[in-house]
């Protein structure tokens, strides 16, 4: 009893020493009167996060994004100065935000540019192509964003589902092929989904946030963790529902996609870039018939569950609607780039579950139609993109 | 485990997507300088609203003229005067605005001084800054006494400009060290006026200095005014006094969008090129002037009230070159 105490003492030592050390180090280096490490005066940086533009006001969201404290000195639309007042205060700490309120008169469809300047004289600013008035949730927004997510999400997933009865009737050969090409349809997805992210993390977002490596990190954090439940469900289930097991985890994957179209379209809708909400919207109900493809053929060597093919539909269409709301009504790059990281790490969670689905087969993964399948699948899904 | 990595990343998430929020304050409602009403529970962002703590004072400025150290040698008035350079200052040019200023005598602009036709004027120059700095005075001097070829060192360098006041008129002067345009553009300038023998009649006299501010250093100011913090004298309006001849010593000392204006409400002046004729240019209500020119303006309100004078360059104006004057029967001053 008494020698496991003091082991235990003994190891709690051992992880705490190390550590102990490495602060010592990193004051010595970094702490206050440490002169080894000296790259100059740190430059203070501002982020304009949002613009909206309300009733007789244009609304601010600022972001400290730089290393040192700023307080925000001034604020200007078009670079005229313009009385206004900021929440909570002026102050802003590290990464911490604040609302910038300017009483402004603004014309609607006219572009802005919104500038703020801290106290060392910097100036930093925004521009808004159109100004469009501020989104505010309301019963009819809040129902035509479900009927866009609808639209967009739901019914063409369920089109896609109409496929099942000309998969089930396919040779083995066949079969794979198509299991292979719903493999390249969502390893197109996922690649799309991580290039959208890196898009508006180099946009929209300060490079304080290094955005390219949140979606790294979220991507492979997020495919871990469904690997992990997915398998578990897997294993859980007898061999027969093995195939609607894939096939409900196809259908969630595919649902975290969808969430990060929806945000899209609801996010393009809330910013006021109308043509592109609409490329979006035509775009994303074409693409997503292809979707209900990839659900149906994993399912497809059962007997037909028309419940259950429906229900997995919604399940990966109806995110399109919360993406829409929230892409809509609280649209934030970061939020936006973390919903799409998600979307991603889901989608190579499934491709890596249709596969080792595909390995079963005696042939193994590496057969002509597995990999003529995955060609095609991203061909298709490449041709519809340039299409849209 | 995989709660604790959901937990995680949730709380990361909100960490960057949702600002922090501060417990709600009382509201406050003010009137900006532009007439809207904002309510608040936050701070205001307004260039006349808070408190002004900045070191240079605009009132003091417009009617503060040095007429040095007088005395008298063969018969002739000498006036000398001392003017220290310095470059290491950081002062608030518009509230919450802080900004490193070059100065002469500690402050933007520099001292106005002042000297008849004919004076013999002296001005030690002593350069306490960190960099070479000279000055430049427009108007009559000899070639040795320009300000260009005669570079005073930092630290304590020295030099006496000396010359024959003339001629009479509204003249600026700066540094004239290269690069020039850094030089002036950080504050290192002021006025010389030189009073013609006969004097001009009696007047309520006052200078403005029509400067500017580049604070992130995109060659752009940031900043106009008269007399340097921008909308000073619409929040401090002038006091003058009905049916007294008001007369300006104006000069414009702009860098980059160097074209400025002086408009005014409700009333005309005579303007004074430079000021070396006697005789007025033009009665108006605007004048142009390019970077360094000058001159005089005279008028006389009828009658009593707010009248704005601004840079028509509505750019500048909206950018704090825009002030009041107060009309009143009796000023108390």
């Amino acid at each position: 009893m008494e020698s496991t105490k003091t082991s235990k003492a003994k190891i709690a030592a051992a992880g705490i020493i190390p550590l102990v050390l490495l602060s010592a180090m990193i004051v010595y280096l970094f702490g206050p009167g440490a002169e080894l490490v000296n790259f100059g005066t740190p430059l203070p940086n501002i982020t304009i996060e949002r613009v909206d533009f309300v009733e007789s006001e244009i609304q601010v969201t600022a972001r400290n994004t730089g290393p040192i404290d700023v307080s925000i000195a001034q604020a200007d639309v078009n670079d005229r100065i313009q009385p206004a007042a900021i929440e909570p205060d002026k102050h802003l700490a590290r990464f911490e935000t604040a609302l910038v309120r300017i009483p402004y008169s603004w014309n609607e469809a006219e572009p802005y540019e919104i500038g703020l300047t801290i106290n060392d004289g910097t100036r930093f600013a925004h521009s808004v192509e159109a100004a469009a008035p501020a989104i505010k949730p309301s019963i009819d927004l809040v129902s035509y964003f479900a009927v866009i997510g609808t639209y967009v999400g739901i019914i063409p997933v369920l089109i896609g589902l109409l496929w099942f009865p000309f998969i089930a009737k396919m040779s083995p050969a066949k079969y794979k092929f198509f299991l292979a090409l719903t493999a390249g349809l969502l390893l197109f997805l996922g690649i799309d989904a991580i290039e959208e992210g890196m898009e508006i993390s180099a946009e929209r977002l300060s490079g304080a946030f290094n955005g390219q490596l949140l979606v790294a990190t979220v991507v492979v954090g997020s495919f871990v963790g469904l690997y992990y439940v997915s398998e578990k469900l897997v294993s859980r289930v007898s061999s027969a529902s093995k195939s609607v097991a894939i096939a409900l985890m196809v259908s969630i994957g595919i649902g975290l996609h969808n969430l990060g179209e929806g945000l899209a379209i609801g996010a393009a809708i809330g910013l006021g870039e109308i043509a592109l909400s609409t490329f979006l919207i035509v775009g994303f109900t074409i693409h997503n018939t292809t979707e209900g493809l990839a659900i149906a053929a994993p399912m497809a060597r059962q007997k037909p569950m028309i419940a259950k093919l429906a229900a997995m539909g919604v399940i990966a269409g109806a995110p399109a609607i919360f993406g829409a709301w929230i892409g809509g009504f609280q649209y934030s790059p970061i939020s936006a780039i973390i919903f799409l990281s998600v979307g991603a790490g889901a989608i190579f969670q499934v491709i890596v579950a249709i596969l080792k689905w595909i390995r079963q087969d005696e042939q193994g993964l590496l057969s002509a139609p597995t990999a003529a399948g995955i060609a095609v699948g991203m061909i298709i899904m490449y041709v519809t993109s340039i299409l849209i | 485990m995989l709660f604790a990595i959901a937990a995680t990343a949730t709380l990361a998430a909100l960490y960057f997507v949702y600002p922090i929020t501060s417990d709600a304050k009382e509201e406050k409602i003010f009137v900006t300088h532009t007439g809207g009403v904002i309510k608040t529970s936050g701070d205001v962002l307004d260039p006349i609203y808070t408190a002004q703590t900045v070191e240079i004072d605009p009132d003091k400025y417009l009617r503060e003229f040095n007429y040095g150290r007088t005395s008298s040698v063969d018969g002739k008035t000498v006036r000398e005067y001392t003017i220290i350079a310095e470059d290491d200052k950081v002062m608030e040019i518009s509230p919450g605005v802080f900004y490193n200023v070059w100065t002469f005598n500690g402050t933007v602009p520099g001292p106005t001084i002042r000297a008849t036709e004919g004076d013999w004027v002296k001005v030690k120059f002593i350069n306490m800054g960190s960099k070479t700095h000279t000055i430049h005075f427009h108007g009559f001097h000899a070639a040795e006494m320009d300000g260009v070829f005669e570079p005073v060192g930092p630290g304590g360098g020295q030099f006496t400009y000396e010359f024959e006041a003339g001629p009479a008129g509204v003249h600026p002067y700066h540094c004239h060290v290269m690069p020039l345009e850094e030089h002036i553009s950080h504050g290192l300038y002021g006025v010389y006026i030189v009073d013609p023998k006969k004097p001009r009649p009696p007047a309520d006299e006052m200078v403005m200095v029509l400067n500017g501010f580049d604070t992130d250093f995109d060659a752009e100011n940031n900043f106009y005014g008269a007399n340097t913090i921008p909308f000073y004298y619409q929040h401090h309006p002038i006091q003058i006094k009905k049916g007294e001849l008001v007369r300006i010593y104006v000069v414009n000392i702009l860098e980059f969008d160097q074209i400025n204006n002086f408009h005014l409400h409700g009333n005309l002046y005579h303007y004074y090129p430079t000021g070396t004729y006697s005789v007025p240019s033009a009665f108006t209500d605007m004048i142009t002037l390019s970077q360094g020119e000058r001159g005089i303006m005279e008028f006389t309100y009828d009658t009593p009230g707010k009248f704005m004078f601004h840079a028509h360059k509505t750019e500048f104006a909206e950018k704090g070159w825009t002030g009041l004057f107060l009309v009143q029967d009796e000023v108390v001053q």
